[in-house]
């Protein structure tokens, strides 16, 4: 039951119409909507580029291992754990690390923040795989538990929930095209933005044209065949949700490593990216370049509301954009029909051996 | 199946299942507890303090006993008239987000939005009352008018939030966990935007109302705490309703076939779509009646950051096993966990962030029945207990 081109097209047309409009009616909040369209179309610039793809990072990350957990037909609404998760095991990392020979590594604390992302993952995975626990209130389970225990461990390591400053990955500049004009500052990003436009196409083709992206498809849609084609469709979905650790891991630590710092106070930095990559996958109907196209539209709005505020002085709230995900999935939600889950989604699986 | 087939099925389904039941929710939260100690045991290795309870070599000084962490949870949420009210005070709350989480359930709808439904209440209970308040005697008899007045319009607000994704569900085939983990953010959005620029207090920066009148506030009953015990019977009455209406009425069985089997429900001749709907209303109603009860008898004003009383709803409705009786001791026990997290971190110097971590360990723990069946296995205990979902569900 693949989405046909016109039911995806109809579907994003739909999302698309909604922001739009949700734009719009932010316009009318401010003032003459004219004025501010003027506005917003002088603020898009590289800068506000480079900007709106830093805010994509975590976003995109977090939708596509959700894509690949929940094809593999584990729902993953944890993802916002996994996150939080990685944003603080990044910065502990850091912390850790500078006492150590190694020093404040921004790559060694990347990796250690996705082991520890993994970590949990996995642990998530064998409670729903092994233990066949309700994928929703385990995923639920992640979240809570992570929302807990980084202010918690923030408090016993630096007695405040928000870490001091550690080191951040420092930019890196493509030789050649960065030097080129006008679009050459696009170029000049921090390693997680790079990641993260390599691991978009290697997620598609992955999904798309392995044998692996077969099982993994074969998995969440009729995992019966694909046991009788003798392959083990346990280790398929610990897989997929180790991937999906593995993603939000990156993504979490590209988040904090950005900043330095770890903000454990009110829902921590990570503060609904993880939710909001659940709906760009939603909308991106659970292909990786869909989703990431909806994680950077979500994350362009986010930046252009900051632009807005600091160039044009508007009062935009930003709770209002923020929003704007969340009411568009809504919207989708109603008037294209369900999402297309894959068929074997939150169902465990038994093998008749 | 003619109805009545159904109705004693599913009458048998949860009678069998209530007494294993009890005993995962039992075990789950020995087990968090369990967990939760050696957290607090490692983490006291970390942190630093000036005495120390024990020294392991290789490992250093370890700040934190977990059974002097327990013992002060216990005593700082029973101890004192003012700590007993502070817990009856949150047990009271959540047992109405409990409540709205299992009105759901029963019905076999995962409603994960009762933040968002009680935030939304508490902000029209705030405004209804701060409006209402100034138009009537500040006597017994403006309270008697003012206070119903307000928990009913949190409760309307709160159901028509509730009923949105009700009507997705049953109309549009949107599922309920994404439709309402979408509409708390966006309910959270509203009320923020709302109260700071329209309808807040505008003289202060914080996001708030103004302060509710002396008229609109439930009378505190025990000590220096704003517990009320009117609130409390109150609460206790709505957990027996509830538990009646779904075990004594036709409209209750109705209400928890249609979410379960939809088409068996409407085979049955039962409107299984208006049921979700109405299902998803009343859990909204119930949360927010809970911000009515928050700002009537907590905060005295709607403010921005309110409590996560609505998913720790959900953490009491799953330890209740989504019974609706279950959920009095169940709210009394996060109740007690809450108010005891001060006393920890006053006395000990222990995060009070780790009774999230426990709630997350308790919600974790029961989602896994099949582990505990495996040790009882292991152990030599039952003799093979049919599946229950851990999900509330009479679904299995």
């Amino acid at each position: 039951m693949r989405a046909t081109v016109s039911e995806l097209s109809r579907r994003q047309g739909l999302a698309i119409g909604a922001i739009l409009f949700g734009l719009l009616a932010l316009g009318l909040f401010v003032d003459g909507g004219r004025q501010l369209l003027g506005d917003v179309t002088g603020v898009i610039s590289t800068s506000y580029l480079a900007s709106a793809f830093r805010l994509t990072v975590p976003i995109a990350f977090a939708a596509m291992g959700g894509i690949f957990a929940e094809k593999t037909g584990v729902i993953n609404i944890g993802l916002e754990g996994l996150l939080i998760i990685g944003a603080f095991g990044a910065i502990a990392s850091m912390y850790a690390l500078t006492a150590t020979p190694i020093g404040a590594n921004a790559w060694v604390a990347l990796l250690l923040a996705v082991a520890a992302s993994t970590f949990v993952a996995l642990l998530f995975a064998i409670v729903c795989i092994e233990f066949k626990a309700d994928q929703i209130i385990a995923g639920l389970a992640v979240w809570l538990i992570a929302l807990g225990f980084a202010p918690f461990a923030s408090i016993i390591i630096w007695n405040r929930t928000n870490s001091p400053s550690v080191g951040t990955f420092s930019t890196v500049s493509i030789p050649g095209l960065s030097s080129l004009p006008g679009i050459g500052s696009l170029f000049v990003a921090t390693p997680p933005v790079f990641l993260l436009i390599l691991a978009v196409p290697f997620s598609w083709y992955l999904l798309n044209h392995t044998t692996f992206g077969m099982w993994i498809e074969a998995s969440g849609e009729d995992p019966k065949s694909l046991d009788t084609a003798g392959i083990d469709v346990r280790k398929v979905r610990y897989a997929g949700v180790i991937l999906s650790g593995i993603y939000c891991g990156i993504g979490g630590a590209g988040l904090a490593l950005n900043t330095g710092q770890f903000v454990g106070s009110g829902d921590t930095m990570v503060d609904g990216r993880g939710w909001i990559g659940l709906t760009a996958y939603l909308i991106g109907n659970y292909n990786p370049v869909g989703a990431f196209l909806a994680s950077f539209l979500f994350a362009g709005l986010d930046a252009l509301q900051l632009q807005l505020q600091q160039i044009a002085g508007y009062s935009v709230s930003s709770t209002l954009v923020g929003i704007i995900p969340y009411v568009a999935v809504l919207v989708v939600l109603t008037f294209v029909g369900r999402t297309r889950m894959p068929s074997a989604a939150g169902e465990h699986y038994e093998s008749d051996e | 199946m003619s109805r009545a087939d159904w109705r004693s099925t599913l009458d048998r389904l949860v009678d069998a299942s209530a007494a294993e039941r009890i005993i995962i929710s039992v075990t789950s939260l020995l087990f968090a507890i369990v967990v939760g100690a050696v957290l607090v045991f490692v983490s006291g290795f970390v942190a630093d303090c000036p005495d120390p309870f024990i020294y392991f070599p290789g490992a250093g000084y370890g700040c934190y006993n977990p059974l002097e962490v327990y013992w002060t949870m216990l005593d700082g949420s029973f101890g004192s008239w003012n700590d007993l009210g502070q817990t009856l005070q949150e047990t009271t709350l959540l047992l109405f987000t409990g409540l709205s989480v299992a009105v759901a359930f029963r019905a076999g709808l995962f409603n994960i939005g009762t933040q968002g439904q009680m935030i939304l209440g508490a902000l029209a209970t705030a405004l209804v009352v701060l409006h209402l308040g100034e138009l009537v005697p500040d006597n017994v008899f403006g309270t008697l008018l003012v206070i119903p007045t307000g928990i009913v319009v949190g409760a309307i607000v709160g159901g028509f939030w509730g009923m949105i994704p009700g009507l997705m569900k049953a109309y549009a085939d949107a599922h309920e966990v994404i439709t309402t983990i979408m509409l708390n953010f966006v309910a959270i959005g509203i009320a923020f935007w709302l109260v700071q620029v329209h309808v807040g207090d505008l003289t202060t920066d914080s996001v708030q109302t103004e302060s509710i009148p002396a008229v609109a506030r439930l009378p505190p009953t025990i000590g220096g705490s704003r517990f009320s015990v009117v609130a409390l019977v109150g609460a206790l009455l709505v957990a027996v309703g509830v538990y009646l209406l779904y075990t004594r009425t036709v409209i209750g069985y109705d209400l928890r076939t249609s979410g379960l089997q939809e088409s068996a429900a409407e085979y049955a001749g039962v409107d299984a779509k208006r049921n979700i709907v109405t299902s998803m209303t009343l859990s909204g109603a119930l949360g927010g009646i809970a911000g009515a009860i928050y700002v009537t008898m907590v905060q005295y004003r709607w403010q921005a950051g309110i409590p996560p009383l609505g998913f720790d709803g959900i953490a009491v409705s799953i330890l209740a096993g989504n019974n609706p009786i279950g959920v009095i001791p169940a709210a009394l026990l996060f109740g007690s966990l809450k108010s005891g997290s001060l006393a920890i971190n006053l006395t000990l110097g222990v995060p009070n962030e780790l009774v999230e971590v426990l709630r997350g360990l308790i919600i974790l723990f029961i989602a896994m029945p099949e582990f505990f069946r495996m040790v009882g296995k292991h152990f030599g205990f039952g003799s093979d207990p049919t599946a229950v979902a851990a999900d509330g569900g009479d679904r299995s």
